[in-house]
Protein backbone atom coordinates (compact mmCIF):
# COMPACT_ATOMS: atom_id res chain seq x y z
CA UNK A 1 0.00 0.00 0.00
CA UNK A 2 1.43 3.42 -0.31
CA UNK A 3 1.97 5.92 2.63
CA UNK A 4 -0.10 8.83 1.43
CA UNK A 5 -1.65 8.82 4.70
CA UNK A 6 -1.56 12.29 6.60
CA UNK A 7 -5.48 12.41 6.40
CA UNK A 8 -5.56 8.90 7.97
CA UNK A 9 -5.69 8.58 11.64
CA UNK A 10 -2.59 7.21 13.68
CA UNK A 11 -2.71 4.32 15.24
CA UNK A 12 -2.71 3.76 18.29
CA UNK A 13 -5.08 6.37 19.79
CA UNK A 14 -4.64 7.78 23.24
CA UNK A 15 -6.93 7.34 26.06
CA UNK A 16 -8.28 10.42 27.61
CA UNK A 17 -9.53 8.84 30.64
CA UNK A 18 -7.58 5.73 31.77
CA UNK A 19 -10.57 3.46 32.13
CA UNK A 20 -11.83 4.42 28.97
CA UNK A 21 -11.62 3.37 25.80
CA UNK A 22 -10.10 6.11 23.17
CA UNK A 23 -12.47 8.77 22.38
CA UNK A 24 -11.60 8.07 18.08
CA UNK A 25 -13.60 4.50 18.82
CA UNK A 26 -16.68 5.95 19.53
CA UNK A 27 -16.10 8.90 16.71
CA UNK A 28 -14.93 6.01 13.74
CA UNK A 29 -17.81 3.61 14.87
CA UNK A 30 -20.23 6.49 14.34
CA UNK A 31 -18.39 8.26 10.62
CA UNK A 32 -16.68 5.52 9.39
CA UNK A 33 -16.75 2.09 11.42
CA UNK A 34 -14.13 0.58 8.44
CA UNK A 35 -11.44 2.72 7.94
CA UNK A 36 -7.82 3.11 7.35
CA UNK A 37 -5.06 3.97 10.22
CA UNK A 38 -1.82 4.71 9.30
CA UNK A 39 0.57 2.63 11.60
CA UNK A 40 4.27 3.53 12.84
CA UNK A 41 6.62 2.80 9.82
CA UNK A 42 4.23 4.69 7.85
CA UNK A 43 2.24 2.02 6.60
CA UNK A 44 -1.19 1.35 6.73
CA UNK A 45 -4.00 -1.10 8.19
CA UNK A 46 -7.80 -1.45 8.46
CA UNK A 47 -9.00 -0.73 11.76
CA UNK A 48 -12.53 -1.81 12.71
CA UNK A 49 -14.33 -0.34 15.71
CA UNK A 50 -18.22 -2.13 15.64
CA UNK A 51 -18.86 -5.03 18.03
CA UNK A 52 -20.40 -6.96 14.56
CA UNK A 53 -17.63 -5.88 12.16
CA UNK A 54 -14.80 -6.85 14.95
CA UNK A 55 -16.47 -10.89 15.26
CA UNK A 56 -16.58 -11.28 11.93
CA UNK A 57 -13.35 -10.00 11.20
CA UNK A 58 -11.79 -12.47 14.12
CA UNK A 59 -13.82 -15.47 13.21
CA UNK A 60 -12.63 -15.18 9.20
CA UNK A 61 -10.12 -17.67 8.63
CA UNK A 62 -8.96 -15.72 5.35
CA UNK A 63 -7.16 -13.36 8.12
CA UNK A 64 -3.84 -14.63 9.38
CA UNK A 65 -2.08 -14.69 12.98
CA UNK A 66 1.22 -15.32 11.43
CA UNK A 67 3.18 -12.54 12.27
CA UNK A 68 6.45 -13.58 10.35
CA UNK A 69 4.65 -12.99 6.94
CA UNK A 70 5.16 -9.74 5.18
CA UNK A 71 3.58 -6.73 5.57
CA UNK A 72 1.55 -7.76 9.44
CA UNK A 73 0.75 -5.35 10.67
CA UNK A 74 2.32 -3.95 14.35
CA UNK A 75 1.79 -0.92 16.17
CA UNK A 76 5.56 0.09 17.14
CA UNK A 77 9.25 -1.72 16.71
CA UNK A 78 8.72 -2.98 20.42
CA UNK A 79 5.79 -4.88 19.18
CA UNK A 80 7.41 -6.05 16.40
CA UNK A 81 10.60 -7.67 18.50
CA UNK A 82 8.15 -8.93 21.09
CA UNK A 83 5.59 -10.80 18.70
CA UNK A 84 8.92 -11.85 16.35
CA UNK A 85 10.25 -13.77 19.62
CA UNK A 86 6.93 -15.49 19.68
CA UNK A 87 6.29 -18.96 17.82
CA UNK A 88 3.56 -19.85 20.46
CA UNK A 89 -0.57 -20.74 19.61
CA UNK A 90 -1.64 -16.76 18.97
CA UNK A 91 1.03 -16.53 16.09
CA UNK A 92 -0.16 -19.48 14.20
CA UNK A 93 -2.84 -20.57 11.60
CA UNK A 94 -4.78 -23.58 10.72
CA UNK A 95 -4.16 -26.77 10.66
CA UNK A 96 -1.19 -26.42 13.31
CA UNK A 97 -2.71 -23.95 15.25
CA UNK A 98 -5.95 -26.68 16.03
CA UNK A 99 -3.19 -29.41 16.94
CA UNK A 100 -1.42 -27.29 19.42
CA UNK A 101 -4.49 -25.84 21.06
CA UNK A 102 -6.17 -29.35 20.80
CA UNK A 103 -3.13 -30.81 23.12
CA UNK A 104 -3.62 -28.04 25.74
CA UNK A 105 -7.72 -27.87 25.69
CA UNK A 106 -8.58 -30.40 28.22
CA UNK A 107 -5.96 -29.10 30.94
CA UNK A 108 -8.25 -25.89 30.53
CA UNK A 109 -11.71 -27.21 30.59
CA UNK A 110 -13.55 -25.38 33.30
CA UNK A 111 -14.45 -28.68 35.05
CA UNK A 112 -10.51 -29.23 35.68
CA UNK A 113 -10.27 -25.69 35.86
CA UNK A 114 -12.54 -25.68 39.31
CA UNK A 115 -10.50 -28.48 40.71
CA UNK A 116 -8.34 -25.47 41.44
CA UNK A 117 -10.71 -23.87 43.94
CA UNK A 118 -9.64 -25.32 47.34
CA UNK A 119 -6.19 -24.34 46.65
CA UNK A 120 -6.80 -20.95 45.27
CA UNK A 121 -8.82 -20.37 48.93
CA UNK A 122 -6.05 -21.17 50.78
CA UNK A 123 -3.96 -19.34 48.28
CA UNK A 124 -6.21 -16.09 48.98
CA UNK A 125 -6.44 -16.76 52.45
CA UNK A 126 -2.68 -16.50 53.08
CA UNK A 127 -2.26 -13.38 50.74
CA UNK A 128 -5.28 -11.43 52.79
CA UNK A 129 -3.57 -12.61 56.08
CA UNK A 130 -0.01 -11.36 54.86
CA UNK A 131 -1.55 -8.03 53.58
CA UNK A 132 -3.39 -7.26 56.89
CA UNK A 133 -0.60 -7.69 58.54
CA UNK A 134 1.43 -4.69 57.10
CA UNK A 135 1.57 -1.77 58.74
CA UNK A 136 0.12 1.31 56.63
CA UNK A 137 -0.85 1.98 53.04
CA UNK A 138 -0.73 -1.84 51.39
CA UNK A 139 0.15 -1.80 47.52
CA UNK A 140 -2.07 -3.94 45.77
CA UNK A 141 -0.51 -4.65 42.40
CA UNK A 142 2.39 -6.64 44.87
CA UNK A 143 0.41 -7.58 47.37
CA UNK A 144 -2.94 -9.06 45.88
CA UNK A 145 -2.96 -8.66 41.87
CA UNK A 146 0.22 -10.23 40.71
CA UNK A 147 0.86 -13.09 43.80
CA UNK A 148 -2.59 -14.71 42.51
CA UNK A 149 -2.11 -15.41 38.91
CA UNK A 150 1.82 -15.98 39.42
CA UNK A 151 0.95 -18.50 41.92
CA UNK A 152 -1.56 -20.18 40.18
CA UNK A 153 0.90 -20.64 37.31
CA UNK A 154 3.64 -22.28 39.00
CA UNK A 155 1.51 -24.86 40.75
CA UNK A 156 0.11 -25.45 37.33
CA UNK A 157 3.36 -26.14 36.07
CA UNK A 158 4.71 -27.38 39.69
CA UNK A 159 7.58 -24.56 39.68
CA UNK A 160 9.47 -23.60 42.86
CA UNK A 161 7.44 -20.32 44.14
CA UNK A 162 10.53 -18.18 44.27
CA UNK A 163 10.71 -18.59 40.67
CA UNK A 164 7.98 -15.76 40.77
CA UNK A 165 9.74 -12.88 40.86
CA UNK A 166 11.87 -13.34 37.69
CA UNK A 167 9.25 -14.21 35.38
CA UNK A 168 7.11 -10.98 36.87
CA UNK A 169 10.07 -9.28 36.16
CA UNK A 170 10.74 -10.75 32.58
CA UNK A 171 7.21 -10.84 31.39
CA UNK A 172 6.48 -7.00 32.62
CA UNK A 173 9.72 -5.72 30.87
CA UNK A 174 8.48 -7.92 27.47
CA UNK A 175 5.56 -6.13 27.85
CA UNK A 176 6.09 -2.89 28.43
CA UNK A 177 5.52 -0.58 25.07
CA UNK A 178 8.34 1.56 26.55
CA UNK A 179 10.87 -1.23 26.73
CA UNK A 180 13.23 -0.69 23.25
CA UNK A 181 12.90 -3.31 20.98
CA UNK A 182 16.75 -5.08 22.16
CA UNK A 183 15.08 -4.50 26.30
CA UNK A 184 11.77 -6.84 25.20
CA UNK A 185 13.38 -9.28 22.69
CA UNK A 186 16.09 -9.87 25.59
CA UNK A 187 13.36 -10.24 28.16
CA UNK A 188 11.33 -12.56 26.41
CA UNK A 189 14.40 -14.70 25.05
CA UNK A 190 15.38 -15.12 29.20
CA UNK A 191 11.77 -16.20 29.80
CA UNK A 192 12.17 -18.73 26.72
CA UNK A 193 15.61 -19.95 28.09
CA UNK A 194 13.67 -20.78 31.60
CA UNK A 195 11.59 -23.16 29.74
CA UNK A 196 14.73 -24.89 27.66
CA UNK A 197 16.38 -25.70 30.89
CA UNK A 198 13.08 -26.51 32.51
CA UNK A 199 11.99 -29.42 30.19
CA UNK A 200 15.77 -30.62 30.21
CA UNK A 201 15.16 -31.00 33.65
CA UNK A 202 11.74 -32.75 33.64
CA UNK A 203 12.86 -34.72 31.41
CA UNK A 204 15.63 -36.04 33.82
CA UNK A 205 13.28 -36.00 36.72
CA UNK A 206 9.55 -36.28 35.26
CA UNK A 207 6.45 -36.18 37.63
CA UNK A 208 2.68 -36.01 37.08
CA UNK A 209 2.83 -32.16 36.70
CA UNK A 210 1.62 -30.60 32.75
CA UNK A 211 5.19 -30.08 31.72
CA UNK A 212 5.97 -33.88 32.22
CA UNK A 213 2.73 -34.90 30.78
CA UNK A 214 3.43 -33.23 27.39
CA UNK A 215 7.08 -34.35 27.39
CA UNK A 216 5.79 -37.97 27.83
CA UNK A 217 2.54 -37.43 25.81
CA UNK A 218 3.57 -35.04 22.72
CA UNK A 219 6.95 -34.81 22.82
CA UNK A 220 8.16 -37.69 23.11
CA UNK A 221 6.00 -38.78 20.55
CA UNK A 222 7.39 -36.89 17.59
CA UNK A 223 4.05 -34.26 17.88
CA UNK A 224 5.96 -31.43 19.76
CA UNK A 225 9.49 -30.38 18.69
CA UNK A 226 11.62 -29.46 21.97
CA UNK A 227 10.98 -25.44 20.62
CA UNK A 228 7.82 -25.40 20.21
CA UNK A 229 7.42 -26.74 23.52
CA UNK A 230 9.19 -24.04 24.98
CA UNK A 231 6.84 -21.40 23.28
CA UNK A 232 3.57 -23.72 24.29
CA UNK A 233 5.26 -23.24 28.15
CA UNK A 234 6.18 -19.59 27.76
CA UNK A 235 2.55 -18.75 26.30
CA UNK A 236 1.35 -20.24 28.85
CA UNK A 237 3.37 -18.17 31.15
CA UNK A 238 2.75 -15.26 29.62
CA UNK A 239 -1.24 -15.40 28.82
CA UNK A 240 -1.68 -16.46 32.71
CA UNK A 241 0.30 -14.06 34.17
CA UNK A 242 -0.42 -10.31 33.44
CA UNK A 243 -3.55 -10.57 31.77
CA UNK A 244 -5.52 -11.70 35.27
CA UNK A 245 -2.84 -9.48 37.60
CA UNK A 246 -4.13 -6.09 35.77
CA UNK A 247 -7.44 -7.51 35.32
CA UNK A 248 -7.58 -8.12 39.57
CA UNK A 249 -5.88 -4.14 40.06
CA UNK A 250 -7.81 -2.13 37.70
CA UNK A 251 -11.18 -3.98 38.61
CA UNK A 252 -10.55 -3.26 42.49
CA UNK A 253 -9.95 -0.06 40.88
CA UNK A 254 -13.14 0.27 38.79
CA UNK A 255 -15.39 -1.19 41.57
CA UNK A 256 -14.24 1.83 43.83
CA UNK A 257 -15.17 4.26 41.54
CA UNK A 258 -18.39 2.91 41.52
CA UNK A 259 -19.77 2.76 45.24
CA UNK A 260 -22.97 2.11 44.35
CA UNK A 261 -22.36 -1.27 42.52
CA UNK A 262 -19.56 -2.06 44.96
CA UNK A 263 -21.79 -1.85 47.83
CA UNK A 264 -24.23 -4.58 45.64
CA UNK A 265 -21.42 -6.62 45.54
CA UNK A 266 -20.58 -6.29 49.73
CA UNK A 267 -23.92 -7.10 50.58
CA UNK A 268 -23.93 -10.15 48.19
CA UNK A 269 -20.72 -11.65 47.33
CA UNK A 270 -22.55 -14.28 45.14
CA UNK A 271 -23.15 -11.28 42.18
CA UNK A 272 -19.20 -12.07 41.33
CA UNK A 273 -19.86 -13.87 38.41
CA UNK A 274 -21.98 -10.78 37.03
CA UNK A 275 -19.32 -8.46 38.14
CA UNK A 276 -16.39 -10.12 36.83
CA UNK A 277 -17.99 -10.58 33.24
CA UNK A 278 -18.86 -6.83 33.59
CA UNK A 279 -15.34 -6.15 34.21
CA UNK A 280 -13.65 -8.08 32.09
CA UNK A 281 -16.31 -6.23 29.12
CA UNK A 282 -15.53 -2.73 30.73
CA UNK A 283 -11.46 -3.32 30.62
CA UNK A 284 -10.72 -5.01 28.09
CA UNK A 285 -7.48 -5.27 29.15
CA UNK A 286 -5.83 -6.59 26.47
CA UNK A 287 -6.16 -3.84 24.65
CA UNK A 288 -3.36 -4.22 21.95
CA UNK A 289 -4.36 -7.86 20.48
CA UNK A 290 -6.80 -8.91 17.49
CA UNK A 291 -4.20 -7.83 14.81
CA UNK A 292 -4.15 -10.01 11.50
CA UNK A 293 -2.94 -10.28 7.74
CA UNK A 294 -5.59 -10.86 5.15
CA UNK A 295 -4.32 -13.90 2.81
CA UNK A 296 -7.48 -12.94 0.42
CA UNK A 297 -9.69 -10.18 -0.67
CA UNK A 298 -12.08 -9.80 2.02
CA UNK A 299 -15.19 -7.71 1.83
CA UNK A 300 -16.47 -5.99 4.76
CA UNK A 301 -19.56 -3.20 5.37
CA UNK A 302 -19.05 -2.72 1.75
CA UNK A 303 -14.90 -2.13 1.49
CA UNK A 304 -12.77 -4.55 -0.20
CA UNK A 305 -9.90 -5.81 2.19
CA UNK A 306 -7.07 -7.01 -0.08
CA UNK A 307 -4.74 -10.00 0.18
CA UNK A 308 -1.92 -8.47 1.59
CA UNK A 309 -3.45 -5.70 3.66
CA UNK A 310 -3.45 -5.44 7.64
CA UNK A 311 -6.23 -5.91 9.57
CA UNK A 312 -6.76 -4.10 13.15
CA UNK A 313 -10.18 -5.44 15.18
CA UNK A 314 -9.42 -3.92 18.69
CA UNK A 315 -11.78 -5.68 21.42
CA UNK A 316 -11.59 -3.17 23.55
CA UNK A 317 -13.70 -1.47 20.51
CA UNK A 318 -16.29 -3.63 20.13
CA UNK A 319 -16.71 -3.95 24.11
CA UNK A 320 -18.14 -0.99 23.92
CA UNK A 321 -20.46 -0.65 20.66
CA UNK A 322 -23.47 1.04 21.91
CA UNK A 323 -25.66 -1.52 19.61
CA UNK A 324 -24.64 -4.61 22.03
CA UNK A 325 -24.02 -2.93 25.46
CA UNK A 326 -26.08 0.49 25.79
CA UNK A 327 -24.44 3.13 27.51
CA UNK A 328 -21.06 1.33 26.87
CA UNK A 329 -19.30 3.68 29.24
CA UNK A 330 -21.28 2.77 32.71
CA UNK A 331 -20.34 0.32 34.35
CA UNK A 332 -23.27 -1.91 35.35
CA UNK A 333 -23.31 -5.13 37.46
CA UNK A 334 -26.64 -6.29 36.02
CA UNK A 335 -25.99 -5.87 32.31
CA UNK A 336 -25.76 -9.18 30.21
CA UNK A 337 -22.30 -8.95 29.42
CA UNK A 338 -21.40 -12.55 28.98
CA UNK A 339 -21.06 -11.57 24.92
CA UNK A 340 -17.86 -9.71 25.49
CA UNK A 341 -14.90 -9.98 23.76
CA UNK A 342 -12.22 -9.67 26.21
CA UNK A 343 -11.23 -13.28 25.68
CA UNK A 344 -11.38 -12.30 21.98
CA UNK A 345 -13.16 -14.10 19.50
CA UNK A 346 -12.87 -16.88 16.67
CA UNK A 347 -10.08 -19.62 16.96
CA UNK A 348 -7.62 -17.34 18.83
CA UNK A 349 -10.25 -17.37 21.55
CA UNK A 350 -8.10 -16.94 24.84
CA UNK A 351 -7.45 -20.85 25.98
CA UNK A 352 -7.12 -20.12 29.59
CA UNK A 353 -10.60 -17.99 29.89
CA UNK A 354 -11.66 -20.76 32.90
CA UNK A 355 -8.99 -19.90 34.80
CA UNK A 356 -9.28 -16.53 34.63
CA UNK A 357 -12.61 -16.56 35.51
CA UNK A 358 -12.17 -19.21 38.26
CA UNK A 359 -8.90 -16.65 39.56
CA UNK A 360 -10.95 -13.54 39.10
CA UNK A 361 -14.03 -14.85 40.54
CA UNK A 362 -12.90 -15.40 43.82
CA UNK A 363 -11.02 -12.72 43.92
CA UNK A 364 -13.94 -10.16 43.95
CA UNK A 365 -15.92 -12.50 45.62
CA UNK A 366 -13.45 -11.96 48.54
CA UNK A 367 -11.55 -9.59 48.53
CA UNK A 368 -14.75 -6.80 50.03
CA UNK A 369 -15.86 -9.27 52.53
CA UNK A 370 -12.22 -9.29 54.06
CA UNK A 371 -11.68 -6.12 53.76
CA UNK A 372 -15.08 -3.99 53.49
CA UNK A 373 -13.15 -0.62 53.84
CA UNK A 374 -10.87 -0.93 51.38
CA UNK A 375 -10.29 2.59 49.23
CA UNK A 376 -7.43 4.51 47.46
CA UNK A 377 -4.83 5.37 49.59
CA UNK A 378 -3.98 8.41 46.88
CA UNK A 379 -6.21 10.29 45.13
CA UNK A 380 -7.02 8.46 41.43
CA UNK A 381 -5.25 11.17 39.34
CA UNK A 382 -2.02 10.27 40.72
CA UNK A 383 -2.01 7.23 39.64
CA UNK A 384 0.30 5.52 36.89
CA UNK A 385 -1.26 3.69 34.28
CA UNK A 386 0.78 1.20 32.42
CA UNK A 387 1.99 1.81 28.32
CA UNK A 388 1.57 -1.63 27.95
CA UNK A 389 0.90 -5.06 25.75
CA UNK A 390 -2.11 -5.76 28.47
CA UNK A 391 -3.00 -2.28 30.33
CA UNK A 392 -2.90 -1.98 33.57
CA UNK A 393 -2.09 -0.02 36.22
CA UNK A 394 1.32 0.34 37.65
CA UNK A 395 0.83 0.90 41.81
CA UNK A 396 -1.87 1.05 43.92
CA UNK A 397 -1.83 1.79 47.07
CA UNK A 398 -4.92 1.16 49.32
CA UNK A 399 -6.18 1.21 52.67
CA UNK A 400 -7.54 -1.56 54.13
CA UNK A 401 -8.74 -0.93 57.75
CA UNK B 1 -44.14 -26.97 14.81
CA UNK B 2 -40.94 -29.44 14.76
CA UNK B 3 -38.31 -29.75 17.19
CA UNK B 4 -35.51 -27.24 17.40
CA UNK B 5 -32.11 -29.93 18.06
CA UNK B 6 -29.29 -28.34 19.19
CA UNK B 7 -26.39 -30.14 16.92
CA UNK B 8 -22.03 -29.40 16.84
CA UNK B 9 -19.21 -29.19 14.03
CA UNK B 10 -17.06 -31.03 16.41
CA UNK B 11 -14.53 -30.52 13.82
CA UNK B 12 -14.87 -26.97 13.96
CA UNK B 13 -14.62 -26.81 18.07
CA UNK B 14 -11.78 -25.20 19.91
CA UNK B 15 -12.74 -26.25 23.25
CA UNK B 16 -13.12 -22.81 24.47
CA UNK B 17 -15.85 -23.86 26.50
CA UNK B 18 -17.95 -21.08 26.41
CA UNK B 19 -21.27 -23.04 26.02
CA UNK B 20 -20.47 -25.28 28.85
CA UNK B 21 -20.36 -22.14 31.30
CA UNK B 22 -23.54 -20.63 30.14
CA UNK B 23 -25.38 -24.13 30.02
CA UNK B 24 -24.05 -26.86 31.63
CA UNK B 25 -27.12 -28.47 31.34
CA UNK B 26 -26.43 -28.74 27.59
CA UNK B 27 -22.78 -29.02 26.95
CA UNK B 28 -19.93 -31.05 28.05
CA UNK B 29 -16.33 -31.55 26.66
CA UNK B 30 -14.28 -34.21 26.08
CA UNK B 31 -11.49 -35.12 28.43
CA UNK B 32 -9.32 -36.13 25.75
CA UNK B 33 -9.56 -32.68 23.72
CA UNK B 34 -11.60 -30.51 25.48
CA UNK B 35 -14.32 -30.72 22.46
CA UNK B 36 -17.98 -30.19 22.73
CA UNK B 37 -20.17 -33.37 23.29
CA UNK B 38 -24.02 -32.35 23.14
CA UNK B 39 -25.48 -33.72 26.19
CA UNK B 40 -29.37 -32.88 25.74
CA UNK B 41 -30.56 -32.16 21.73
CA UNK B 42 -33.63 -30.89 22.79
CA UNK B 43 -34.19 -27.71 24.91
CA UNK B 44 -36.60 -27.44 27.76
CA UNK B 45 -39.36 -25.19 27.62
CA UNK B 46 -37.99 -22.03 28.88
CA UNK B 47 -34.30 -22.88 28.43
CA UNK B 48 -34.33 -21.61 24.42
CA UNK B 49 -32.54 -18.43 25.33
CA UNK B 50 -29.77 -20.16 27.53
CA UNK B 51 -29.13 -22.61 24.69
CA UNK B 52 -29.35 -19.71 22.04
CA UNK B 53 -26.76 -17.83 24.09
CA UNK B 54 -24.35 -20.59 23.52
CA UNK B 55 -25.09 -20.86 20.24
CA UNK B 56 -23.98 -17.35 19.90
CA UNK B 57 -21.26 -17.45 21.85
CA UNK B 58 -19.34 -20.00 20.64
CA UNK B 59 -16.22 -18.34 18.88
CA UNK B 60 -15.86 -20.63 16.08
CA UNK B 61 -19.68 -20.97 15.43
CA UNK B 62 -19.21 -24.24 15.54
CA UNK B 63 -22.76 -24.79 17.46
CA UNK B 64 -25.97 -24.94 15.84
CA UNK B 65 -30.18 -25.63 16.18
CA UNK B 66 -31.28 -27.36 13.31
Amino acid sequence: MTSETSERPSWPFERRCPLSPPPAFAELREKEPITEVTLWNGSSAWLATRYEDIRALLVDRRLSSDTSKEGFPQSSATVVAQRGGQKSLPRMDPPRHDEHRSMLAADFMIKQVRKLRPYLDELLDRVFDEMAATKGPVELVTALAQPIPANVITELLDLPREHSEFFLDRVNTWMSLDSTPEVAAKAGGDALEYFDQLIGDRMENPGDDLVSRLIRERMNTGALSRPELQHMLHLLLIGGFDTTANMISLGTLLLLENPDQLDQLKADPGLAPKVVEELLRYLSVAHHVAFRLSTEDVEIRGRCIHAGDGVIAPILAANHDPEVFPDPERFDIHRDARGHLAFGYGLHQCLGQPLARVELQAVFARLFVRFPNLRLAVNSDQLRFKNALIYGVEEMPVLLD
Amino acid sequence: MSETRIAAHRERCIGAGNCVEVAEKYFDQDDANGTVIVLQEVPDPGDEGLVSQAIDICPVAALYSA
